[in-house]
């Protein structure tokens, strides 16, 4: 009756819905907060931007360009952040033997995306309201880079928790570098902007490639930056899953233990 | 039966690690013989218990469960953030009992006699009140050996004599392995008894005999 896999589907069951439970329901208005955020800051940088006469972006609507950029970019770091404290958050549950790390890890990037696919629809349909085509034109492209950000976040989140763990002060650099990686990745800043010799370099942090392919599966007339490739984001996420996984093999006592 | 084979185990802190808790701990403990672990403040009586439960693991050593052993009761299992009944779900829920949730959910409910507080934060919990719903909650499954840290003997009198009525019933084929201080809960409960000194661990048919020896010793 009780074969590995079952079991592990129903701990990935009970995780999912204890935590749905807190990010929805754990603080007053925990569900509305969810999507004020993502929505005041795309309102907010649209309206700056158009304080500075700009209402198109290579081709693409601005309000909407900025929406798919900070909504892809949400999605990496939400999930990065929820993977990242998946064990100090889960702890007291580790003293049930059927239940790992990478469970709490995994099921709470899940329930990461399932909640921004939701946000997203809602944003979506707020710029729909405003006269705006929110459809993408490439869905497969769309889903790629989601996925790609997605398993970005999982692995980048699964490799910072085993370090956070092994060295505590990695915390606030880890939690910090968030912000260098949200002005260098294009969600605010095009990159298209840059000159040349630079922005080449920042084509080297992958969450531009993945925001500029989601841009690009929206707007059949983008002009995309020379030189994203998608492959290459998806490498990274690859690896980092692959480190992320491994760590978790080797280190999965010292995780749990005191 | 449990064997718990050359068990070493040492904590490590920011200071790096720590003395040697655990030095090499041999046991065979056969099921349906319950047993008391009986030792002075800081002898590993917990750290061996979490070890026999899963919830920790040895530095050094093997743990082998032949049987189906519960989570160690009375250390950690429930989520202070969380109500005394979102606990009972997500326990109920990885042991595999979605579908009769509510029944159970009403077992432990009933078990616990938490009342309102059942529908509160477990952090807002007497320690008394923690041990009745960690009781509860495990005897809401079919072990074979339950695991029990203080558990027995922290409720009070009416909450005592109800779990030993309620072991009493199980014991034809269950069995528990417990710390207490209470001298007369572990008489109650145990048949046999493990003295742990020294990081060593020293097996007794009879819990009276263990309870003399380490009494010796502190004499």
């Amino acid at each position: 009756m009780a074969n590995p896999f079952s079991t592990t589907l129903r701990v990935w069951q009970a995780i999912f819905l204890q935590e749905a439970l807190v990010r929805l329901f754990g603080v007053r208005a925990a569900w509305a907060w969810l999507v004020v955020e993502p929505a005041a800051h795309i309102g907010f940088m649209s309206l700056l931007w158009v304080a500075m006469r700009r209402g198109n972006m290579d081709g693409a609507d601005l309000a909407l360009w900025i929406a798919i950029g900070m909504l892809a970019f949400f999605l990496f770091r939400r999930t990065a952040i929820q993977a990242m404290h998946a064990i100090d958050c889960n702890k007291p549950f580790f003293a049930f033997r059927q239940v790992r790390p990478f469970d709490a890890a995994f099921v709470r990037a899940g329930l990461e995306a399932f909640l921004m696919v939701f946000i997203s629809l809602f944003i979506f349909i707020i710029a729909a309201f405003t006269g705006r085509d929110p459809l993408p034109h490439d869905p497969l492209l769309l889903i790629a880079s989601a996925g790609g950000l997605w398993l970005f976040g999982l692995g980048y989140g699964m490799t910072a928790s085993v370090i956070m763990r092994l060295a505590p002060e990695t915390t606030h650099i880890l939690e910090i570098l968030m912000m260098p990686l949200y002005l260098i990745s294009g969600t605010i800043i095009p990159l298209s902007s840059i000159p040349l010799p630079y922005r080449d370099w920042l084509l080297v942090n992958p969450l531009a490639h993945g925001l500029e392919s989601a841009r690009a599966s929206f707007f059949a007339t983008y002009h995309v930056v020379p030189g994203v490739s998608l492959e290459y984001l998806c490498l990274w996420a690859l690896c980092s899953v692959c480190l992320g996984l491994a760590l978790y093999r080797v280190y999965e006592t010292r995780l749990v233990m005191q | 039966m449990i064997v718990v084979e050359d068990v070493h185990k040492r904590y490590t802190t920011r200071q790096g690690a720590g003395d040697w808790v655990l030095r090499g701990v041999n046991l065979r403990i056969p099921t349906r013989r319950s047993v008391g672990l009986i030792g002075a403040n800081g002898a590993g009586k917990s750290t061996l218990l979490r070890i026999i439960g899963g919830a920790d693991y040895p530095t050094k050593g093997r743990i082998e469960r032949r049987c189906r052993v519960s989570w160690p009761m009375g250390n950690g299992g429930l989520e202070g953030t969380l109500t005394g009944r979102q606990n009972a779900k997500f326990i109920c829920r990885i042991h595999g009992h979605h579908d009769d949730l509510p029944e159970r959910l009403e077992r432990i409910q009933d078990f616990a006699e938490l009342g309102a507080a059942f529908e509160r934060p477990v952090q807002t919990y007497s320690s008394g009140m923690r041990s009745r719903l960690q009781f509860a909650l495990s005897f809401a499954f079919d072990f074979e050996v339950y695991i029990s840290d203080e558990v027995t003997s922290a409720g009070d009198a009416s909450f005592r004599k109800k779990a030993s009525d309620a072991f009493r019933k199980l014991a034809w084929r269950s069995s528990i392995i417990m710390t207490s201080h209470d001298e007369a809960s572990l008489k109650t409960f145990c048949q046999s008894g493990i003295w742990l000194t020294g990081g060593r661990a020293l097996w007794f048919d009879e819990i009276d005999d263990a309870l003399r020896a380490y009494k010796a010793s502190t004499a």
